[in-house]
């Protein structure tokens, strides 16, 4: 009961979510400026602030918690070591999020080069699976998060970027570094093989 | 138009982007295709289902140590001028507090955090050494000191903000009041002492952010 109540309390969610919407326009704004003169409390609160929406696309892009994590800290780092660039035209996370999918697609492409596993983006036969790894199971019981770990890596974030997180094929194109005929592509592979995991 | 066509227009059609002569060849296609059909309402719900997908997930463990570790390591990587600011910046102080021993009154070990650049980091915190007795006092002292500067902060603060902050604190007060009431009957106990510092901790620690960011506002 009090472990619970003292795990409840805490500020990982971040203090901003506190605020009215004005506030929290005006906080965020002179966050960003205190951390852009080197004020890493200021930075902190706003890792703070965003670190599990960032966790949670560095989740889906690589499909391993681990790696999530340390990708996580690698997209702070890279934003703190980029924030000058950043001219508070937009909110932070607007800023925040293509950093976060170049850090977890770069972190993709060495590691691809490292096991040298390549898939080339254009050659969507690569990404075929035999019928027996599909994912089985009930309609009623079809868990999308599995399912999405277990699609190809391409294919999976630009489902990801574009049914999930919003994005246009423009500006999956320019984040993936692909045409945007092969981001539409990939992401028609991707639904076809979520529905064929649908299929029970 | 066939299945093999409609199959090649099914993400246009479900995005809204087809053409209003292709849109119209696809509703028909599908007004007779059962097959098509029901592909299509797969996707709908898998669509559905990634709309729904939470857009926060919380890792297993803090990650911001890492973080800070890290910019601090480049910060002292870089000119010399700039080894004493990073020196100065480094914020992720944390109070460690272990039990010592089982005896009355009770030691603590306690690490002091590193300095904050902010007036509210003026307030101290329990030295190395100091007893439970002497520890809860010194927590109450700078959490006192804290609240005293909220108070001056009120008015830059919404009243949204304040009852959650004061919220917050409800809460923690009565893990201090339970912790201390279960400690009186377990004199002694490292686990119970242990949550009461964290308890503590969480309290200075809060107060300390939301004095922080009342001045940034």
């Amino acid at each position: 009961m009090i472990e619970t109540q003292i795990a409840g309390i805490g500020l990982e969610g971040g203090l901003i979510q506190a605020l009215s919407d004005a506030d929290r326009r005006i906080a965020e704004g002179r966050l960003v400026r205190q951390a852009q003169s080197g004020d890493l409390f200021a930075f902190e609160q706003l890792y703070r602030e965003n670190h599990r929406k960032v966790f949670a696309l560095c989740m889906r892009l690589s499909s391993d918690a681990a790696l999530a994590e340390e990708l996580t800290q690698d997209v702070f780092v890279r934003a703190w070591q980029k924030l000058g660039s950043f001219r508070g035209e937009s909110a932070f996370s607007s800023w925040l999020y293509p950093l976060t999918v170049n850090v977890a697609l770069s972190e993709r492409r060495s590691r691809r080069r490292r096991t040298s596993r390549f898939f080339a983006t254009d050659d969507l036969t690569a990404f075929d699976r035999p019928p027996e790894t599909r994912a089985p199971g009930p309609e009623a019981g079809f868990d999308l998060e599995k399912a999405l770990a277990s699609l190809p890596p391409g294919a999976r974030a630009v489902f990801v970027l574009h049914d999930v997180e919003g994005y246009k094929h423009e500006e999956i194109a320019g984040l993936l570094d692909m045409a945007v005929g092969t981001s539409k592509a990939q992401l028609h592979r991707a639904r076809k093989l979520l529905r064929e995991a649908l299929e029970s | 138009m066939t299945c093999d066509e409609v199959d090649g227009r099914r993400d246009d059609y479900a995005d809204g982007s087809l053409s209003e002569g292709e849109f119209q060849e696809v509703e028909l296609h599908l007004s007779t295709c059962a097959a098509c059909r029901e592909q299509e309402r797969r996707l709908r719900l898998i669509l559905a289902e990634a709309r729904a997908l939470p857009r926060e997930l919380s890792p297993s463990r803090d990650l911001w140590a890492g973080v800070a570790q890290r910019i601090e390591a480049g910060r002292r990587g870089r000119a010399t001028w700039w080894l004493g600011l990073a020196a100065a910046a480094v914020l992720v102080g944390a109070v460690s507090v272990s039990l010592l021993r089982r005896s009355d009154p009770v030691p603590v070990s306690v690490s002091a955090p590193g300095p904050v650049t902010v007036p509210v980091s003026r307030v101290s915190l329990p030295r190395e050494g100091t007893t439970l007795g002497a520890a809860e006092q010194e927590y109450e002292r700078a959490a006192n000191e804290l609240l005293a500067a909220l108070q001056d902060r009120r008015q830059s603060l919404s009243p949204q903000t304040l009852a959650n902050v004061e919220s917050n604190l409800a809460v923690i007060d009565q893990a201090l009041t339970e912790v201390r009431a279960a400690l009186g009957r377990d004199p002694g106990n490292k686990d119970l002492t242990r949550m009461l510092v964290s308890a503590h901790r969480k309290k200075v620690d809060t107060l300390r952010r939301v004095v922080r960011l009342s001045t940034s506002l």
